[in-house]
């Protein structure tokens, strides 16, 4: 029951928090309550509002409108300075670490010193080892950070923040960076740390991880608190519908057309992330003609990989990606064989100081009609801008009018327009309605079915559930670089979904259903 | 930017360069009046010292192949430069491939082949294009392949290739120096590698004409060819361009050889032009100026063409400002220098406001790649 | 001239002396680069450092030297610091291109010089003004060959022989240090650490300026002691050579500036001494030894890691 929590004080309280940029509103009204000594989690999928709301504690944005409260005093926060004096400490996603100094100069990094400007190394590091061996946190105090591992300079950062006094320790994804065996180690500090009476705001995804450390959690969908509750009184399935929210459309189009061509084809294939950690841990797929294959999982268990892996963007260590018999490098390249929606719309797959026109023939360019002997023909780019402006009903003022100046879901039609010009065998589309208004979400899904009827391979990979669920005609999960399972677009398999994306394989959950 | 043929009207094209045109027109504008200033307060006026300048650089015919002659060299340079920077490439090695180029140039101009001028010339130049070409290569490969910031990499070897050129025609040692001469300089070349000269009685040459064939070439090139379609992508948007299967590497290594070779056209268009021998330290830092043209024009091969004009009319003006007016050639760099300060800053260009054409995006932030 | 002892002292003094402007430059170029600034204006601001040094000495001629002189140097600082201040502001606050910037303020030193110079002197020419004056050190100056070499010298390379120390002291000692490095690195860090990177980056280039305008008054007061112009001749492009081949420290950057000085002043011996290399060649070699560096053909190169990139907050 709640009454136990009530009559711990308060620590911190963000009271009915705002914050809009532009047309965009990514907070609305949020409330989020923290006792001391509690670890309370926040949970919810990415542009869910959590970034935001953490930005706002940490001085980094103003709210619109909303009020914070630390230990019952109304506060305002200006400035990251200002979080830090108030003790709030906040580990981040992105570590706020000079890669090319030492952990001890990171650690005394804008904190006021005895006796100015002399730094006091000595008397930093000594501090420093205390603090380190009192919460068993193994640090070397003169590595340069570049040389650290990053679970080593997670446990830096959170010592950065114990450093300068915080009472209240944001942590936010930070099981992200970490193996399997480094987890433990960190929910202990977390509980270590939260009973000698400090709050924990602990930010994450992983329902897992969430049931196991936390007392409380918040849910957060869309920039609105959609269930706050005890984490002993939640379960994968309440969390995941909390998560997902009731948009769970029952409409499907047409049935999937089996066809038994297979177009992708990828056998236990292993890679590694920018950062060098492991990013796909033995993948295996496949994807025939004529069916959309859904990819869901939280964001950063490899989708990302697994698709730059497929287009040729990333050297694959291991297996085999074959697309219509073709390796991967020919993806891209090769007419007819990819056309590839990537993540950042504006970034990597728009110029945006180009026009609509040269952005439809980004990939076509080279080939007849557009070039003859080594000239561009304008004309036809035009005439082809023209037309599919028409076929897709992209609202632009016209051919020659700035990408950039287009709404996001245009922009987006542009891509998609752009990608499946050829007529592509497979089509891989990588969260394609992350950042869009409803209609244009419509729009985009019902492009991909489009494809899928004309008989494309389509990979649909999205963190957002209820859009897999809609549009896909087989679901897997990845987690952790692997696939998981895969299990049929049904409403009745969210809690099968949930526990996947929590990181058991649906072997092992049917094994313990049928128990 | 390249809009002709493209299916803009004519009303929408002229908009578009006035548009253009504004900021580097008003940086001018403006770097003139700072000037003034300046000439006021060295105690000359300065409408005459102006007004003396612009008889020099246009007043009469000898004024005009003068400014032709000046304008040569930078518009080469220009390209070269303007070239790079579309393509996010940042040469600041012009100068050492003009060098380079020249050489080259020279080299083959010296041979007494015995061959017409129809087939001299052009080997000259091929040669001098090499040359260039040359010299860019290895900062070229470090960029493309490595990802080491080709900005110091090409300066270092500025000095490097004049003091290469030095050796080469050192009245002494000099492989191709002449002995016993007063200056250190090469023979003169062949006559039959000689420019033609366009206007008799001048130093005006056809090297110019070369020039503005070269920068039409290089607009229909960047703006109507698959190469210089693929050097947009990669200047606007480097990112992007990969994920549309471009091979940044090997465009990188094609765009720094093209830059390259341009700026040895430079050089060796100078000494089968202009001079007829290949002199020690003879250039007054063209290929430095050739990035406040390409900066003033945008890096628009056509705008090119008349920003080296503006300062080469700055140049050959500043000789008869001095004459008549006893100011420093040497302010003619202020206003240089000026001119390209005001166009950086960018509250003038946010003022004119984003339909004025972006400049392309340069690759400041691609220093040493750590991974 | 033979390979010996007198030659070696007078190869070796001519080394110090040669590489005097260049150290200074160049431990103020590895505070802006370490703060995350290209400053490729050095060179202008030596030049510029060295007229207003000479024009100063000029018009104090009356006065003592040694006091002429050091006016001179804090004119010359002045005058490198303001340019550098331009240069600061068109690249941090106001996001302009850090190379443009800074080649732009090369010529325009370049013209401000010249143009003034005439101004000053006219027809004249050079005039010989008073420079720094020579201090011989008693006893360690009586040192065989490493005496005359090292302690018979203008005041101002004393200076320089001091300074790479203190710089790197402060560079690795102090918070002021810690500072520019972190904002050269991870300039987001020490946003949010409560700093500002905009005034650490503005500290660190002005203070590269007013270097590069002392290294000019070497140049100008402490051997030749007057002005010509465009005496600068390359030296600030080959500083930032040294910046690199010393891997952004202070102290290493100079070692890197006193090879290049004895390479500049072998050159100049070279053809008395016959030894076969063509001068030019020996020239060529620092700018040689600096590209090589930079590729990581010597050793690892890593400049901070933020170099050239405004810091804008809510950027990546």
């Amino acid at each position: 029951m709640e009454d136990g929590r009530h009559q711990t004080p308060e620590l911190l309280r963000m009271d009915r928090i705002t914050k809009s940029f532009g047309s965009l509103l990514a907070d609305d009204a949020v409330t989020l309550d923290v006792r001391v000594g509690e670890i309370h989690a926040l949970l919810g999928e990415n542009g869910a509002g959590k970034s935001t709301l953490m930005k706002v504690l940490y001085g980094l944005h103003q709210p619109d409108s909303g009020e914070i409260w630390l230990d019952g005093q109304r506060i305002t926060i200006g400035s990251p300075h200002e979080a830090v004096a108030y003790g709030i400490g906040m580990v981040h996603q992105q570590f706020m670490l000079v890669p090319n100094l030492t952990a001890t100069e990171n650690v005394i990094l804008g904190m006021r010193a005895e006796r100015r400007p002399m730094l006091d190394l000595a008397a930093a590091r000594n501090r420093l080892v205390e603090l380190a061996r009192e919460y068993d946190l193994e640090v070397d105090p003169d590595a340069p950070v570049w040389q650290m591992s990053l679970g080593g300079q997670q446990r830096l950062e959170i010592l950065k923040a114990l450093f300068r006094g915080a009472r209240l320790l944001v942590l936010d994804e930070p099981t992200a960076v970490l193996a399997p065996s480094e987890v433990g180690g960190l929910f202990r500090i977390m509980r270590q740390l939260a009973s000698e009476g400090r709050g924990i705001v602990f930010i994450s995804h992983k329902l897992s991880e969430v049931t196991d450390v936390s007392d409380h959690v918040t849910v957060l969908r869309l920039g609105r608190v959609t269930g706050t509750l005890p984490t002993r009184d939640a379960t994968p399935h309440t969390l995941a519908t909390m998560m997902v929210g009731r948009e769970i459309s029952l409409d499907r189009t047409t049935p999937p057309v089996v066809g038994s061509d297979t177009v992708l084809e990828i056998v236990g294939v292993h890679c590694l992330t920018d950062r060098g950690t492991p990013g796909l841990a033995g993948v295996d797929l496949v994807v025939r003609k004529g069916e959309i294959l859904g990819i869901a999982g939280v964001d950063g268990n490899g989708q990302r990989e697994l698709v730059e892996c497929i287009a040729g963007l990333r050297p694959i260590t291991a297996g085999t990606i074959l697309v219509e018999g073709r390796p991967p490098s020919s993806a891209l390249r090769e007419p007819g064989l990819l056309g590839l929606v990537p993540e950042d719309r504006y970034e990597q797959g728009l110029i945006g100081d180009f026009d609509v026109s040269e952005n439809l023939v980004l990939r076509a360019y080279q080939r007849a009609p557009f070039s003859t002997n080594g000239f561009l023909r304008w004309g036809r780019i035009r005439d082809n801008a023209t037309q599919r402006i028409a076929a897709f009903d992209i609202r632009c003022p016209g051919p020659l009018a700035p990408v950039r100046s287009l709404s996001g879901g245009n922009q987006q039609k542009v891509v998609i327009a752009r990608e499946t010009q050829d007529d592509p065998a497979l089509i891989v589309a990588s969260q394609p309605t992350r950042g869009l208004d409803v209609g244009a979400v419509e729009s985009v899904l019902n492009l991909l079915r489009q494809q899928r009827d004309r008989g494309a391979a389509v990979v649909f990979v999205s963190t957002e559930l209820s859009e897999v669920l809609a549009l896909s005609d087989r679901v897997v999960v990845m987690h952790k670089g692997e696939i998981m399972g895969e299990v049929p677009p049904d409403p009745a398999a969210l809690g099968r979904i949930g526990e996947m994306m929590m990181g058991r394989s649906l072997a092992s959950i049917d094994a313990g259903a049928v128990a | 930017m390249i809009a002709v043929g493209r299916g803009y009207s004519v009303r929408q094209m002229v908009r578009t360069a006035a548009y253009r045109a504004v900021t580097p027109v008003l940086s001018v504008l403006l770097a003139f009046l700072v000037s003034a200033a300046i000439i006021l307060a060295v105690g000359t006026d300065p409408i005459v010292a102006f007004g003396s300048m612009l008889n020099g650089a246009f007043g009469s015919q000898t004024a005009l192949a003068t400014t032709g002659v000046r304008m040569t060299p930078i518009l080469f340079t220009g390209l070269a430069v303007a070239v790079s920077f579309r393509a996010g490439v940042f040469n600041v090695g012009a100068e050492g491939q003009l060098y380079l180029g020249a050489a080259f140039g020279a080299a083959v101009a010296l041979l007494p082949i015995g061959l017409p001028a129809l087939v001299h010339i052009p080997l000259a130049l091929i040669a001098g294009f090499i040359g260039g070409a040359v010299w860019a290569f290895v900062p070229g490969y470090l960029r493309a392949y490595r990802g080491v910031s080709e900005v110091v990499t090409t300066l270092m070897l500025n000095f490097v290739a004049i003091q290469l050129v030095s050796y080469l025609v050192d009245p002494l040692v000099g492989p191709i120096g002449e002995r016993g001469a007063a200056y250190a300089q090469s023979s003169v070349i062949d006559p039959a590698a000689k420019l033609p000269i366009l206007l008799r009685g001048t130093s005006l040459h056809a090297g110019l004409l070369l020039g503005l064939g070269l920068a039409i070439a290089l607009w229909v090139l960047i703006g109507y060819t698959r190469l210089g379609f693929r050097m947009r992508m990669l200047g606007a948007n480097p990112i992007a361009a990969r994920f549309a299967g471009v091979k940044s590497a090997r465009e990188i290594m094609t765009v720094m050889l093209l830059s390259g070779g341009i700026a040895g056209l430079a050089g060796a268009v100078e000494v089968i032009g202009l001079r007829y021998r290949l002199f020690d330290h003879f250039s007054p830092g063209y290929g430095y100026d050739g990035i406040a043209v390409a900066l003033l024009a945008n890096s628009n091969p056509l705008g090119v063409i008349l920003s080296s004009g503006f300062f080469a009319a700055l140049r050959a003006g500043a000789n008869s400002m001095q004459q008549a007016t006893g100011i420093e050639t040497s302010v003619v760099l202020i206003i240089q220098a000026l001119t390209i300060l005001f166009l950086i800053f960018r509250p003038l260009r946010d003022w004119i406001g984003s339909r004025a054409g972006r400049p392309p995006r340069l690759a400041q932030d691609t220093l040493i790649d750590a991974a | 001239m033979q390979l010996d002892v007198a030659f070696l002292i007078d190869w070796g003094s001519a080394a110090i002396r040669l590489a005097t402007p260049l150290v200074l430059a160049a431990v103020g170029g590895v505070y802006a680069e370490r703060s995350g600034v290209f400053n490729i204006g050095i060179e202008g601001m030596m030049l510029s450092g060295a007229f207003v040094a000479v024009a100063v000495s000029y018009f104090l001629g009356a006065a003592d030297p040694a006091v002429a002189s050091i006016c001179a140097a804090i004119a010359a600082m002045l005058a490198g610091g303001g340019m550098a201040f331009v240069h600061a502001y068109l690249s941090i606050t106001r996001r302009a291109d850090q190379i443009i910037s800074g080649a732009a303020i090369n010529i325009l030193a370049l013209g401000l010089t010249n143009t003034l110079y005439r101004v000053v002197w006219g027809s004249a020419g050079r005039e010989r003004v008073a420079g720094f004056p020579t201090i011989r050190i008693p006893i360690l100056a009586d040192i065989p060959v490493l005496g005359p070499i090292l302690f018979d010298h203008s005041l101002i390379v004393y200076v320089a022989y001091v300074l790479p120390f203190i710089a790197a002291f402060v560079l690795y000692r102090t918070t002021w240090g810690l500072n520019i490095r972190a904002a050269g690195d991870f300039p987001l860090a020490v946003d949010t650490a409560g700093l500002s990177v905009t005034v650490t980056r503005y500290v660190a280039v002005v203070f590269s300026g007013m270097m590069a305008g002392l290294g000019g008054a070497a140049l100008a007061l402490g051997a030749v002691r007057y002005f010509t112009p465009g005496m600068t001749a390359g030296r600030g492009f080959i500083v930032l050579g040294a910046i690199v081949f010393g891997r952004w420290n202070p102290i290493l950057a100079s070692f890197a500036c006193l090879l290049f000085g004895a390479a500049d002043a072998l050159q100049l011996r070279a053809q008395a001494l016959s030894i076969g290399i063509p001068y030019q060649f020996l020239v060529m070699l620092p700018y040689l030894l600096a590209v090589l560096a930079i590729a990581g053909a010597i050793g690892r190169s890593a400049p901070p890691l933020a170099l050239g990139r405004p810091y804008r907050r809510g950027e990546r």
